[in-house]
């Protein structure tokens, strides 16, 4: 979820929650004043009715006519003599009913009051139409709503405005992180901000990065300069080894131990070189590349392994098609290919299978093995995967290295007894 | 024949010279950059081993004023940095051969065999050893007179045993000479014995004698008597 959205919830809905509650504050409030205004305007009619009559001094026989007429022409009215045992006492009321004059169900404010006339009390009711209850708190239902909608358009509009403004610099700064590498570039120039935080960040960031270069240049020279240092103490040892064995006064036992000094001396060798060639493959220190022939490179390659397949009684089934060229570094192609090949003979069975099927865009080795390998450690250094077989640890490695050099993906799977690596130029 | 080795690093140089003696080379040693020079410009070798870091100076900087001075001498690239760069920039300015360290001292030495016998005889260039004859242009031997078809392995084989002999070639260094770089990622050095073994074979049957020995254990041997 973004940052925005995740400020616009809780303010939605603390306005939906204001909005909301000012519904029946709103309908009390029109209603309370409403009626409170009706009410004082009966009051005054009351009045008026009650001073104008008794100032005309009708005598009783004409009072009784001009209360017939009174309350035929007059709507909303009605004024009849109140029998003296019966006084109603003065009420204001609300009610709802059946009016035939709008011949619709209408709400009426009503007031019933004992006027005085003539020394003789009258009951007056007066009436007045006022908006039904209901349609009143729709009304207000209907204008909140619009506002609330009003209120978030708005404050969503705002917020992406503002975000535009106000969170440009922090995503600039995102979007330069995304795209720098360590392997490249020692420093980011990362845009400055008038924003105080975002500074703040970018300085961190930068210090951070500047740190991490450092550290990421020091480790790749000292591979580099390690390595290049081991290789003449290796020769030395190397050669001191092929003298001894020249010795005559040698038994059989002492020249089989030195003999065997080779092994290590061997596995040495092939982690420096190695080493090596991953620290150059860092650095692109590779950067020709040339037209290949994937089948040319790949039937070589085959044929400089094939005493070994015959010596594991290995059957090779290959499907390559010939016509094949991809633009890669001639030298890394072939590193490639033979750290499969290899791997595909070492961690094969007696009477395995190879198969090697170059079809289009994709490369696939495939041999046989017992079990699913570990994918998540497969092409990391010196994480064997399998420990029945030594190796250097760092073949897998170098392969992937090779394909990001030259942007093709590997992938590994495990199918019917098969270990399959698929790269896709 | 004469070699200089031009090493900075003294046991390794030494190391070299012992081992290159008993193939009946002089060897002398130059251990930096102006000894170095110092010796290229007065005397002539037959072969120069030349190390590409030294101190006082860069290897190919000798290369350049071999070249300059018109000499003829064959020059090895023996060089730690093991990269493209190097070995085609060092075979451009005219270096012979180029070989990375750690390497075997069989190998080097039939490196300079090879080469040796390339820059003297141009034209028709056999070697004769024992009861063999070995035709290097064409790449064709013969016992006696009989011809004996190899495969460019068994061939390799021959010509890395004729170039060390009455030494000890560990089976490390002979699946090296084969397999080249990829040999130290090889499980075992089984496939070397299957290739001596057909050699072996092969020329006895052309009516060869037994020169190449079996050392248990270890490796094998051309005993050239």
């Amino acid at each position: 979820m973004k940052l925005l959205n995740k400020t616009i919830k809780p303010f939605a809905f603390y306005a939906l929650l204001v909005l909301a509650f000012s519904i029946p504050v709103y309908f009390f409030m029109i209603d309370f004043l409403w009626k409170n205004e009706l009410d004082k305007h009966h009051t005054v009619i009351r009045k008026q009715i009650e001073k104008e009559i008794n100032d005309l001094g009708l005598a009783d026989s004409s009072l009784v006519k001009m209360l017939d007429m009174w309350n035929k022409i007059q709507p909303r009215t009605r004024l009849t003599p109140a029998p003296t045992s019966n006084i109603i006492k003065d009420s204001i009321y609300t009610t709802i009913r059946y009016d035939v004059h709008e011949q619709e169900i209408e709400q009426f404010r009503g007031s019933i009051t004992t006027i005085l006339i003539n020394g003789k009390p009258y009951h007056l009711m007066v009436e007045t139409n006022m908006e039904e209850f209901y349609e009143t708190l729709l009304i207000i239902v209907l204008v909140t709503i619009l506002f609330f909608a009003l209120l978030l358009g708005g404050i969503v509009l705002l917020n992406r405005r503002l975000s535009m403004i106000v969170w440009k610099p922090f995503y600039n700064t995102i979007s330069q992180l995304k795209s720098f590498d360590l392997k490249g570039h020692d420093t980011i120039a990362l845009q400055s901000s008038d924003i105080d935080e975002f500074e703040t960040l970018n300085q961190a960031l930068s210090q951070l990065i500047e740190n991490n270069a450092a550290a990421f240049r020091q480790q790749k020279e000292f591979t580099e300069n390690a390595s290049h240092e081991l290789q003449t103490p290796l020769a030395i040892l190397k050669s001191k080894v092929d003298l001894l064995l020249q010795d005559n006064s040698l038994t059989k036992e002492q020249s089989e131990k030195i003999a065997s000094l080779n092994i290590p001396l061997a596995k040495v060798s092939r982690i420096n070189k190695n080493l090596l060639l991953l620290s150059k493959l860092e650095n692109r220190q590779f950067a020709e590349n040339e037209l290949l022939q994937v089948s040319t490179i790949l039937n070589e390659n085959i044929e400089l392994l094939e005493e070994h397949f015959t010596a594991k009684n290995i059957k090779l089934e290959s499907n390559i098609d010939k016509h094949i060229a991809i633009s890669a570094n001639h030298s890394l192609f072939e590193i490639l290919v033979t750290n499969l090949l290899l791997n595909a003979i070492r961690h094969n069975q007696v009477n395995g299978v190879i198969s090697i099927r170059l079809h289009q865009r994709t490369l696939t080795f495939a041999n046989s093995g017992t079990s699913e390998l570990n994918e998540a450690t497969l092409f990391k250094r010196f994480t064997n995967s399998n420990n029945e077989v030594p190796s250097s640890g760092l073949g897998l490695a170098i392969v992937k290295k090779i394909c990001n050099t030259h942007n093709w993906t590997i992938d590994y799977d495990f199918k019917n007894h098969l270990h399959h690596f698929t790269i896709n130029f | 024949m004469k070699i200089l080795i031009i090493e900075d690093e003294a046991d390794l140089a030494k190391n070299m010279a012992d081992y290159l003696i008993t193939q009946n080379y002089l060897c002398e040693i130059a251990a930096a950059f102006h000894p170095a020079l110092e010796k290229i410009s007065l005397y002539h070798y037959d072969c120069i081993l030349l190390d590409l870091m030294l101190p006082g100076g860069d290897g190919l900087s000798i290369l350049k004023e071999l070249k300059r001075q018109n000499k003829q001498d064959g020059v090895i690239i023996i060089s730690a940095k093991n990269s493209l760069e190097d070995k085609i920039n060092g075979l451009q300015i005219g270096a012979d051969d180029y070989l990375a360290k750690p390497f075997h001292l069989a190998e080097l030495s039939a490196r300079i065999y090879s080469l040796i016998r390339r820059k003297q005889f141009s034209n028709s260039n056999i070697i004769l050893q024992n009861d063999i004859q070995i035709d290097l242009l064409s790449k064709t031997v013969r016992v006696l007179d009989t011809p004996v078809v190899l495969t460019k392995k068994e061939f390799d084989l021959l010509l890395l045993f004729i170039g060390n002999k009455n030494r000890v070639i560990s089976k490390a260094a002979l699946a090296e000479h084969l397999s080249g770089d990829i040999a130290d990622m090889l499980d075992n050095h089984d496939f070397v014995y299957a290739h001596i073994k057909n050699l072996k074979r092969k020329l006895s049957d052309a009516g060869a004698g037994n020169w190449l020995k079996t050392i248990y254990g270890t490796g094998y041997k051309w005993d050239a008597g």
